[in-house]
């Protein structure tokens, strides 16, 4: 790589660092301002400022924030939780069995395919039916509806990957299917596993557009809390930033993790050894 | 042990005949090889036996009795895959050990008694000093002995073993072509062992099978294999330089039966010959064919003329092997003629020897394989 080269290849690196890293910087700056530091022109401020815990200490007194941070763990997690259970099982099937003959893994991915709110519509209408309107239970079933479609889908493939002589020379070994689903594949499939769970915690945890029509007090996520800052008369900035500081650290955590992972689910290939 | 016999065995994947009514019977305690080239249907065949392949028709008996409907795991059989299929996230040790843990023997043993027998059998096959790695780590040669031994640690009805050494180098392979000789003398085992390579076949085998496109084309001992071969196809396959095959016409003259290849050499056929020679020609463009086989080191070499029979070539090329020559000859069709003489062969390029066929081992063939010609490939 010549001279020039490094130049673009630095210039480029820093802009995308700079993408990506401005927006968690200015949130977690303003969630430490004053509203005075938060609204002045003054260029210096930016990043010189006194510190403050002010806007936390509204968050947590003024709004329920723990109590919709909960309900986004309970949600997350329990989607999750489910979600995998029900896709490694299905993928394993798809994948080893083609259980359905294709029809049946492309009726579940298709649930992907059209835009979320279509399915809004009649999802309201039979929640409201159903008195599932404002429950986690109800929340958490619609993540389950929209995140098994997907982990099947990567799933799907993580098992594909898995040589079926390898199960075969187990049989002959003297296992039973279940023995051998223990024993040899989800060892083998658990990277799969770990980035799929990670792809679905991180979603679930973000997801803004059904939490939004779907719930109003009981059940609200904190994505939504986090979104009725934004009012029509004023912004409030400082609780809003707080929050989001707050609420990104897990999926901070998780994507750091992921990479990890994430590597090692794309060189999976080399089950053969 | 237990003695497995096949009865028309056929498999279809799809449209596609991969086994076309397969019989054989490979008896208790025996060393029973499955000869054949690439595609035969050798390993299909074995995943039937082992229970992982459905079997589409027929039947294939354990001490006869039908096994047809019986999973893997009911079969009590031991398999070693050409593909190897070491488990990647045990150990070498795990991955031996593995069968023996399997509820389904109810074997029980203590770790004390695995540790022994899994130490046994590494140290059989010299995979001692491995057992601590993982299968990533290791050679080819050492997986597919890894694979050996996870197969032979288990008392099983049948050992079923798939290419078994193909990926040891020839040192190797040579030392553990006598451990498997030694494995199935000591334990009286039964074992049915698939190969491309007739030397190990020959080797190896109490009995074997040749296989060709998914039917058997001879069964027999190898020996009988090796200087009595059915077809021109089982001459083809076994042996290094193959069995010399040679399309010739035959000739009555005067109440007896002459093979005459062009130009080249006329031979005389007497008694079992011409029979066979009548029995096995056909015509081509109005004339009476026929293909002669005989072995390369069935042909004499002489600086005299040592039988009426003999005819003269020049040599084409000199081959010297450690303890034989091969000495080539090119006949006027191109096709080429190949003869094996005990010791080291002195005779130089183009020089005109004297070549005398063995009557005894001359047998004459119907037309089921293509022959090399120079300039062209094998079918």
């Amino acid at each position: 790589m010549g001279t020039l080269g490094k130049v673009v290849f630095w210039l480029v690196t820093a802009f995308v660092l700079f993408v990506i890293v401005a927006p968690l910087a200015w949130i977690y700056l303003t969630a430490f301002k004053s509203p005075n530091d938060i609204f002045t022109t003054e260029a210096r401020k930016l990043i010189f400022f006194k510190p403050t815990m002010e806007n936390f200490n509204r968050l947590f007194r003024e709004f329920p924030f723990w109590d919709n941070f909960l309900n986004t763990v309970i949600i997350s997690v329990a989607s999750t939780v489910v979600v995998m259970v029900i896709s490694s099982l299905a993928a394993y099937s798809f994948a080893r069995w083609n259980t359905g003959k294709g029809h049946l893994l492309f009726t579940t991915i298709s649930t992907r395919m059209f835009p979320g709110v279509v399915a809004a519509i009649p999802f309201f209408v039979m929640y409201r039916n159903l008195g599932l309107l404002d429950t986690r239970f109800g929340l958490t079933l619609l993540h389950i509806y929209f995140n098994t479609s997907f982990a099947t889908f990567l799933l799907y493939g993580f098992f594909k990957e898995i040589p079926e002589e390898l199960e075969q020379a187990a049989m002959v070994d003297g296992y039973s299917r279940v023995d051998i689903f223990r024993k040899i594949v989800l060892p083998l499939v658990r990277p799969g596993l770990a980035v799929t769970a990670v792809f679905c915690l991180v979603w679930s945890w973000n997801e803004f557009l059904f939490s939004f029509l779907f719930t109003r007090v009981a059940a609200r996520p904190v994505t939504v809390l986090i979104s009725s800052f934004w009012g029509s008369i004023e912004v409030q900035y400082g609780p809003m930033a707080a929050g989001a500081a707050i609420v990104i650290l897990p999926t901070l955590v998780a994507a750091w993790f992921m990479q990890r992972y994430i590597i090692r689910g794309l060189t999976f290939g080399a089950v053969k050894g | 042990m237990a003695e497995v016999r096949l009865e028309n065995v056929v498999k279809m994947y799809g449209k596609k005949m991969a086994v076309r009514g397969v019989s054989f019977t490979c008896r208790e305690g025996e060393f029973f090889s499955i000869l054949g080239p690439t595609g035969a249907g050798k390993t299909t065949i074995l995943k039937m036996i082992a229970g992982i392949e459905p079997v589409t028709s027929g039947k294939i008996l354990f001490n006869g009795r039908v096994v047809n409907d019986l999973p893997p795991q009911e079969r009590n059989v031991s398999m070693a895959f050409e593909t190897y299929n070491l488990y990647p996230h045990m150990t070498v040790y795990e991955n031996i050990a593995f069968p023996l843990r399997a509820p389904r023997w109810r074997l029980k043993l203590t770790p004390e008694e695995e540790r022994k027998r899994v130490e046994e059998i590494a140290a059989f096959l010299g995979i001692d000093r491995l057992l601590d790695r993982l299968p990533q780590n290791l050679s080819g040669g050492q997986k597919q002995r890894v694979s050996l031994a996870r197969a032979l640690v288990r008392k099983a009805e049948v050992y079923l073993l798939d290419e078994p050494i193909a990926h040891l180098d020839a040192k190797l392979k040579f030392s553990t072509q006598t451990l498997l000789k030694e494995f199935a003398q000591r334990y009286g085992s039964t074992i049915i062992y698939v190969t491309h390579d007739f030397r190990e076949a020959l080797a190896l085998s109490d009995r074997m099978v040749i296989l060709r496109r998914g039917l058997v084309e001879q069964e027999g001992t190898p020996e009988e294999i090796y200087y009595y071969p059915r077809t021109d196809f089982v001459g083809r396959l076994v042996g290094d330089p193959p069995m010399n095959l040679i399309d010739g016409e035959i000739i009555p003259e005067g109440g007896t039966l002459f093979f005459r290849k062009g130009e080249d050499f006329t031979l005389r056929l007497e008694g079992r010959l011409a029979e066979q020679a009548q029995d096995v020609s056909w015509n081509e463009n109005g004339r009476k064919v026929v293909r002669l086989g005989i072995r390369p080191e069935h042909i004499r070499l002489g600086g005299e003329k040592p039988s009426e029979n003999a005819f003269r070539l020049p040599v084409y090329a000199v081959i010297h092997e450690s303890e034989s020559s091969v000495v080539t000859f090119r006949l006027r069709d191109n096709t080429f003629l190949y003869v094996r003489t005990v010791g080291f062969c002195k005779y130089g390029k183009g020089e005109e020897v004297w070549l005398d066929f063995d009557p005894q081992w001359m047998f004459f063939y119907g037309k089921t394989v293509e022959v090399l010609r120079e300039g062209s490939s094998e079918k």
